[in-house]
């Protein structure tokens, strides 16, 4: 039991990584990346909120009628948001206001509703809550790599403490403005996706067509 | 007998297949009565602390602008006193607001009446509504004319509302500096205008000409001139709302009328 | 409020969702392989964004926006902090009713959609438009335009990607880049091409 639990908790890490293979929560993985610590708590919300989320929804899935059940789910998931867009607009005052309307939009985060629509209806609490940890956990991961890439070669620093002295403060380091606008997100994470699909080959799709064998033309 | 029915009526309800209509009305009912609840009293719960932050944000902000400001210490010295006073300030009449206080401007600010519509050509800051109070700061010299004034601005941004607090010198003309308190502009571009090196670039520059005509302006480059302050590349549209928010409020429809009388020493 | 077409133009190109803003990127990704499957998804979301955007417009002005319920006689309620759930109803609701409609009075065009409209309920783009429609404070007129050319722009973005990776099936690409790699870096591409459009808006 303890085993199947750790391969629950330690599969969406790399080998099911929802941000990589399952296409799943990606706009904020793009959006809060500027920075290292909008990321960080970014990540952290949105694992909290799965958590919480595929815990509840485990608890009451006997009692979810199936015509009704997406918009259940989705009124959890948007209540726990808004608590947890409170909490930070009480306490981390700053980062909120960076974060902006991205907290709010975990409530379509489709990591979220995806495991609570896929798992948690269907399995008790406790393994429902460790396979949300376990994505939270795989969706992070993508997160820190992009925004810390992102912060040291577009800022030069890294959660606001600056490791590479910039032109402007007399340093030599040109920061490179590309890594501050949306399109290196998306290279970046291609980037990404390519290289764990060249560690792990199985996670690499087929190709749509294979070229006929045939042989070459002779002079 | 009269206890038994609504057990019976109960145990009948729960008897009821899952997807039936009542039980699915019910269960619609609950889980939203459930996450309301929560929901309100999270809310209810952090507003204070929440408006608290936002207050002691405020406050931050003032006083770090004030400590950027070049020769603030010899403006406060030579003024001869640390502390500036708070005024509410009747923007159409360009004097302080009659029966109103800085305890009792935000419940003022409720009521529509004190808010005027502005015209498509008036609205240059894209605000829809000017509100007629304002909360000022002035700083008076020794001889009790007005050293500096801090007066509170904002407009419409790329993103959101970018709200800011321009200091102005005694002549009503010349920027002290200038601090801002809230924004919504792209991390990185707009968002920028956060940055102390940036706002170092507004002391000193003034606002009007001699003429009188205001030519304040975020420069698209460079600055070019003591009326302008440098843009932010690639931030095009956040420095010309900038540009916009500053010239409404120091235009006639903005804290135009305080200036003037100010400067002919009603205040 | 500022020109119409300008408003159009600007939520369509300059503020395109995928591509600009990151909103909608899991359908955009997922659904970009066929341009005509491409193309269902941008005319539903097109769709629905163009009638959620002004109707919860409706729904915050007379209901949550502080002030709102002065014609109940509670000037003082800030009911703000609930659009997240209240948006949310609406849209499901917009969306199972265009459904209902399309299944009964168009039944090809909805065997056509398929999955894609109850796809929409859960799509970050059609919520953010709501929500930026809170944040830039918009009027009705100016909601209706806007969610209209959020989803052109979605529309455009969506089927010019599954034109190009309807190409690339032919393409021999590294067997690592294939799929979500590729899109990923071509998506990169458009991102950086739209953001040319960003100085066409600027007043």
């Amino acid at each position: 039991m303890a085993a199947r639990l750790w391969q629950v908790l330690t599969d969406p890490l790399v080998r099911q990584n929802p941000v990589t293979l399952q296409i799943l929560g990606i706009c904020s993985a793009l959006a809060v990346t500027t920075a290292l610590d909008t990321a960080l708590t970014m990540a952290v919300s949105l694992t909290v909120v799965v958590v919480l989320a595929a815990g509840i929804v485990s608890a009451i899935r006997r009692f979810i009628p199936s015509t009704i059940r997406l918009i259940v789910q989705i009124i959890v998931v948007a209540s726990l948001v808004i608590v947890i867009d409170q909490v930070l607009q009480a306490y981390f005052f700053e980062i909120s206001k960076r974060l902006s309307v991205f907290v709010s939009l975990i409530t379509t985060n489709c990591l979220v509703l995806g495991r609570t629509e896929s798992f948690a209806r269907n399995n008790p609490p406790l393994p429902s809550m460790i396979d949300a940890l376990g994505n939270g956990l795989g969706y992070s991961l993508v997160l820190i790599v992009i925004g810390a890439t992102r912060e040291l070669f577009g800022a030069g620093s890294l959660m606001g403490v600056q490791i590479l002295p910039t032109v402007d403060q007399g340093g030599w380091f040109t920061p490179l403005g590309l890594m501050l606008l949306a399109p290196s997100a998306f290279f970046l994470l291609g980037g990404l996706v390519w290289a764990i699909r060249s560690a792990r080959p199985e996670q690499a799709e087929a190709a749509e067509h294979a070229a006929p064998a045939v042989a070459e033309a002779g002079r | 007998m009269a206890d038994v029915l609504p057990l019976r009526l109960w145990r009948r309800f729960l008897a009821l297949p899952l997807e039936s209509r009542p039980k699915t009305l019910a269960v619609a009912f609950a889980v939203s009565a459930v996450c309301a609840a929560l929901v309100t009293g999270a809310t209810v719960i952090l507003r204070p602390i929440q408006e608290a932050n936002r207050a002691a944000e405020t406050q931050l902000r003032l006083e770090a602008l004030l400590s950027a400001i070049p020769g603030m210490e010899q403006i406060m010295a030579e003024a001869g006193g640390d502390v500036l006073s708070a005024v509410v300030v009747d923007l159409d009449a360009g004097r302080a607001a009659d029966d109103v206080t800085p305890a009792t401007i935000e419940a003022a600010l409720g009521e529509a009446a004190n808010w005027t519509a502005l015209t498509p050509e008036q609205d240059v800051a894209m605000i829809g509504r000017r509100p007629d109070l304002a909360q000022v700061f002035l700083l008076r010299d020794a001889a009790g004319d007005i050293a500096l004034v801090v007066l509170p601005v904002f407009g419409a941004g790329y993103n959101g509302t970018i709200r800011a607090m321009l200091a102005l010198h005694g002549d009503m003309n010349t920027i002290a500096g200038v601090a801002v308190t809230d924004q919504s502009e792209t991390p990185g571009l707009g968002a920028r205008i956060e940055e102390p090196a940036w706002q170092a670039g507004f002391a000193g520059k003034r606002v009007a000409d001699e003429a009188g005509r205001i030519r304040f302006a975020v420069a698209s480059g460079p600055a070019a001139g003591p009326h302008e302050v440098d843009g932010i590349t690639g931030a095009t549209r956040t420095s010309n709302a900038i540009t916009r928010i500053v010239r409404f409020w120091m235009g006639p429809d903005g804290y135009g009328p305080l200036i003037d009388a100010i400067r002919r020493g009603e205040f | 409020m500022t020109d119409p077409g300008a408003v159009f133009f600007q939520a369509m190109l300059v503020d395109n969702m995928p591509l600009t803003l990151f909103l909608g990127l899991c359908t955009f990704l997922a659904l970009s392989r066929k341009p005509d499957i491409a193309l269902g998804l941008g005319l539903a979301v097109t769709f629905v964004l163009g009638l959620t955007v002004p109707l919860n417009q409706v729904v915050y002005a007379a209901l949550l926006a502080p002030g709102a319920l002065a014609w109940a006689g509670f000037p003082d309620l800030d009911l703000s902090y609930l659009k997240l759930i209240a948006f949310i109803g609406v849209i499901a609701a917009v969306v199972q009713l265009i459904e209902m409609l399309l299944d009964r009075f168009f039944p090809a065009i909805h065997a056509a959609f398929g999955v894609f409209l109850p796809l929409l309920t859960v799509q970050c783009a059609i919520l953010a438009g709501s929500l930026f429609m809170v944040e830039r404070q918009m009027g009705l007129a100016e909601s209706a335009v806007y969610g209209l050319g959020s989803g052109a722009g979605f529309a455009l973005a969506v089927v010019m990607l599954a034109a190009i990776r309807a190409r690339l099936a032919y393409a021999d690409l590294p067997a690592g880049l294939r799929g979500l790699g590729i899109a990923f870096v071509l998506a990169g591409m458009m991102s950086l091409g739209f953001a040319s459009f960003a100085q066409m808006a600027a007043q």
